[in-house]
């Protein structure tokens, strides 16, 4: 299985401690929205990223694949 | 003590009473099935809580949580809630759901006749359905809700759609459906909450709030408890509503920092726990005072929800939980659910235990556990919850404690999992016998053979000799709590092989040890095994006897027909048959066919289909022995050694051929006419020729004229004789053309 990057936007600028529960992605907050990116390896990785966006409340706005990077 | 999985969260004094959403779930008198379906913090919980505290009837609440993804677990528990709606009624469900490898749906629809037997109004929350993932568990759940009885309602609080198929009850309108746009609070709810929680709020705030939060019930309650510390709470909303940081980010943020430190310190590290009593929180932080300080929350906050009246279990609203998680940091979780897993672990809270010590990463905690209380999940037949933590392991856990990849092929195999897993689970061991010598003992050597001996099921009877005689070897040599299982394993083995005096040997040796009862598919196998052998070999007075036996124990144990007697049933009909009811015969056949049913074809079924159709053919029902016989054939030709089975079936073939030429030397001189075949129907039932006549409205006479007919067709001269001839020419079958 490959990794792909991918681009998840959420609702709101979060601060800190939130952005502390995507141990691993970048995120980066402006505009009104968050961008959470980075290489998802597999389909039950993106599962789990998307739960713990549902978890903390967050409502979702995209999700974005942006391509094969390096076999992963 | 009732478990905290089955309690019914305390309303919260400061909570809304929502009058438009308790209005839709009673109108009409409410659906048979609610969703409430939305995100984390949408009050779906309280809503239905607050609903239940104001009906009269029983409820019977469940919270679902990950390990739900084990079918039986799940059901177990709701069963338990049956069984406290008044004695006895979830009774039956327990018994199937203890019965190892039995189907999850046949417990079911027990539940659900309990749930018809208690006979007044229920209502069944399953609170959390999203926490389950696994199919067969959502399965369960669908085929529960088709069986639901008229008196029960069942409402669900989920946070994402599960695959109960919702798009057909919908269009059935057999559904009453709650989402977020419903749940979102208007502004004239927010305005009484805000008045009720005594803040000086103008209505523009409120207006604006509303917006802000779009009516996020979760952000309410939380602006709510900031708003109440403010001087000027105007002012707070405005510069609340003029950032573009995420509503909850922000109101946990000005919450938290406005608790007292020692507050704030408790709350993040009893954020780890899920559900906690005062004396685990003492336990994990070393204090003494978690009791007041809990009560006081509970009063006070409306993230703490208590789980009982007596203060005794709480848990955090979900959505605070997480951000309290978040605030905690990584580092410090380990260590918090290290201790909170050895105080379950000295309070028996076993499952709990594991959990936390799998949280926290601790593999040799979670082995040990496994290990040392692997006979009460397996016996219990929480097959699928144990297979799962087995398979978390890391593979150096495993082998380090063999007894794991061992009993989990075992479960594995109960499981009807892909032979896959099995062997892969089978490997380790094996790898684990060579690696670690000195962990190895009778017992495990016992265990995995027996596991071999057990795939006879896919249909490789001489290797099932080979590991039952090997499971044996190591039971005698010192494993002597599985004898009755293993010796009764071998047996069946040996009898598919065809050396029937040995098997009447072993399965004896099985049925005559005092602890042989305790085994109940051990003790029943064997009791059957010797029930078919004596009726083969002639004996049927004996056979019938051990038959009964075991038939009686199993429904006694399971009050039902249980699958563990099905060779009990085929054993009962060759002894039928021997002492010519043919009748009793077929029905005990069909039954231990039907209980011997599974998706892909076994050995044991196979076995079933050939003593049904050897039935048929001396009934004379010889169409339907020759489907049942090709049947039968053509599962044996998969079976790379399928042991007896093909001599059986070959002469079960030449009795069917003999049967159809004596029956081709027998055709009737002319075929019977309609009203002929009418009559003959009424003479195969046992009716009187009356009560002929009174049901195809009839004189006596023309009944005795038809019956004089028959004779003359059908060249016989009594009425025994008339109604074997029918069957045997296929006459009396439905559907099937006189000829």
């Amino acid at each position: 299985m490959s990794a792909h990057d991918y681009r998840v936007v959420v609702e709101g600028e979060l601060g800190a401690r939130y952005a502390s529960a995507f141990e691993g992605m970048t995120v980066s907050a402006h505009d009104g929205v968050t961008e959470i990116s980075g290489s998802i390896i597999d389909p039950s990785h993106l599962q789990g990223l998307l739960e713990r966006i549902a978890g903390l409340g967050l409502q979702l706005r995209s999700v974005t694949s942006l391509g094969t990077d390096r076999a992963g | 003590m009732i478990e905290p999985k089955l309690m019914l969260p305390r309303v919260h004094a400061g909570t809304m009473r929502r009058a438009r959403l308790l209005d839709m779930l009673d109108r009409d008198g409410g659906s048979a099935l609610t969703v409430l379906d939305a995100g984390v913090g949408y009050g779906k919980t309280t809503l239905v809580r607050s609903w239940c505290a104001e009906r009269p009837e029983a409820v019977i609440w469940m919270t679902l949580d990950a390990a739900d993804d084990d079918p039986v677990r799940l059901w177990m528990h709701l069963a338990t809630g049956v069984e406290r709606l008044g004695e006895g009624l979830g009774q039956q469900a327990l018994l199937r759901l203890g019965a190892r490898g039995a189907p999850v749906e046949s417990a079911v629809d027990e539940l659900m006749n309990g749930l018809v037997a208690y006979d007044r109004p229920v209502t069944i929350v399953l609170d959390d359905v999203h926490s389950v993932k696994n199919q067969a568990s959502i399965r369960s759940i669908a085929h529960g809700i088709k069986r639901l009885p008229g008196n029960a309602r069942l409402l669900a609080s989920t946070r994402s759609d599960p695959a109960i198929g919702l798009a057909r009850l919908r269009v059935r309108r057999a559904l009453t459906e709650i989402r977020a746009r419903e749940l979102a609070f208007t502004v004239d709810e927010a305005s009484a909450l805000i008045t009720h929680e005594g803040i000086a709020l103008s209505s523009q705030g409120v207006e604006l709030l509303v917006e802000r939060t779009e009516g996020w019930p979760a952000g309410l309650y939380l602006a709510a408890l900031w708003l109440r510390e403010l001087e000027d709470p105007d002012a707070g909303v405005r510069a609340f509503a003029g950032s573009a940081r995420h509503v909850g980010d922000y109101l946990a943020d000005e919450v938290l920092s406005a608790l007292a430190p020692q507050t704030r310190d408790f709350l993040l590290r009893t954020s780890v726990l899920g559900r906690f009593t005062p004396e685990l929180c003492d336990a994990v932080l070393g204090r003494t005072n978690s009791a007041d300080l809990l009560a006081e929350l509970a009063r006070s906050n409306m993230f703490l929800v208590a789980l009982d009246a007596r203060g005794e279990w709480y848990r955090y609203h979900h959505l605070f939980g997480e951000v309290l998680q978040l605030e905690l940091g990584r580092e410090a979780a380990p260590e918090l659910r290290r201790r909170a897993a050895q105080w379950c672990r000295a309070r028996g809270l076993v499952e709990e235990a594991i959990e936390y010590s799998a949280a926290a990463g601790d593999a040799q905690t979670v082995a040990e556990l496994l290990v040392d209380h692997h006979l009460e999940f397996i016996w219990g037949g929480r097959l699928g919850q144990y297979l799962g933590w087995v398979r978390w392991l890391p593979s150096e856990a495993l082998v380090d404690h063999p007894l794991l990849p061992a009993s989990g092929a075992t479960t594995a195999a109960l499981l009807a999992r892909p032979e896959v897993e099995i062997q892969q689970l089978l490997g380790v061991a094996e790898l684990a016998r060579r690696k670690r010598p000195e962990l190895w003992s009778p017992y495990l050597e016992a265990v995995v053979e027996v596991t071999h001996s057990e795939t006879i099921e896919r249909g490789d009877v001489g290797a099932a000799v080979e590991h039952g005689r090997r499971a044996v070897a190591a039971v005698r040599e010192g494993a002597d709590i599985l004898s009755v299982g293993v010796l009764a394993s071998l047996a069946q083995a040996l009898y598919f092989a065809g050396d029937l005096a040995e098997v009447r040997r072993i399965a004896m040796e099985a049925v005559q040890r005092p602890d042989a009862p305790d085994v109940p598919d051990g003790y029943v196998g064997a009791l059957g095994l010797l029930a078919l052998v004596d009726a083969e070999q002639g004996r049927t007075e004996s056979g019938e006897a051990w038959a009964r036996q075991a038939i009686d124990f199993a429904r006694e144990r399971f009050q039902a027909d249980s699958w563990i007697a099905s060779l009990a049933h085929l054993g009962l009909a060759l002894a039928c048959a021997g002492t010519g009811r043919l009748d009793e015969a077929e029905r005990e056949a069909v039954r231990g066919v039907r209980l011997r049913r599974s998706p892909q074809p076994t050995v044991g079924h196979a076995h079933a289909l050939l003593v049904l159709a050897q039935v048929q053919v001396a009934r004379g029902r010889l169409a339907r022995a020759a489907a049942t016989l090709a049947q039968a054939q053509r599962a044996t030709t998969e079976f790379p050694d399928p042991g007896r089975l093909p001599a059986l079936a070959a002469a079960i073939e030449r009795n069917l051929s003999e049967a159809r030429s004596s029956a081709t030397d027998h055709q009737p001189i002319e075929q019977p006419s309609p009203a002929e075949l009418a009559v003959l129907r009424g003479l195969a039932g046992g009716l009187s020729r009356r009560e002929i006549g009174d049901q195809l409205y009839i004189s006596l006479n023309t009944v005795k004229t038809h019956t004089r007919e028959l004779y003359r067709k059908l060249r016989v001269t009594s009425q025994a004789e008339a109604v074997a001839r029918a069957e045997a020419l296929g006459l009396l079958e439905p559907g099937q053309s006189p000829g």
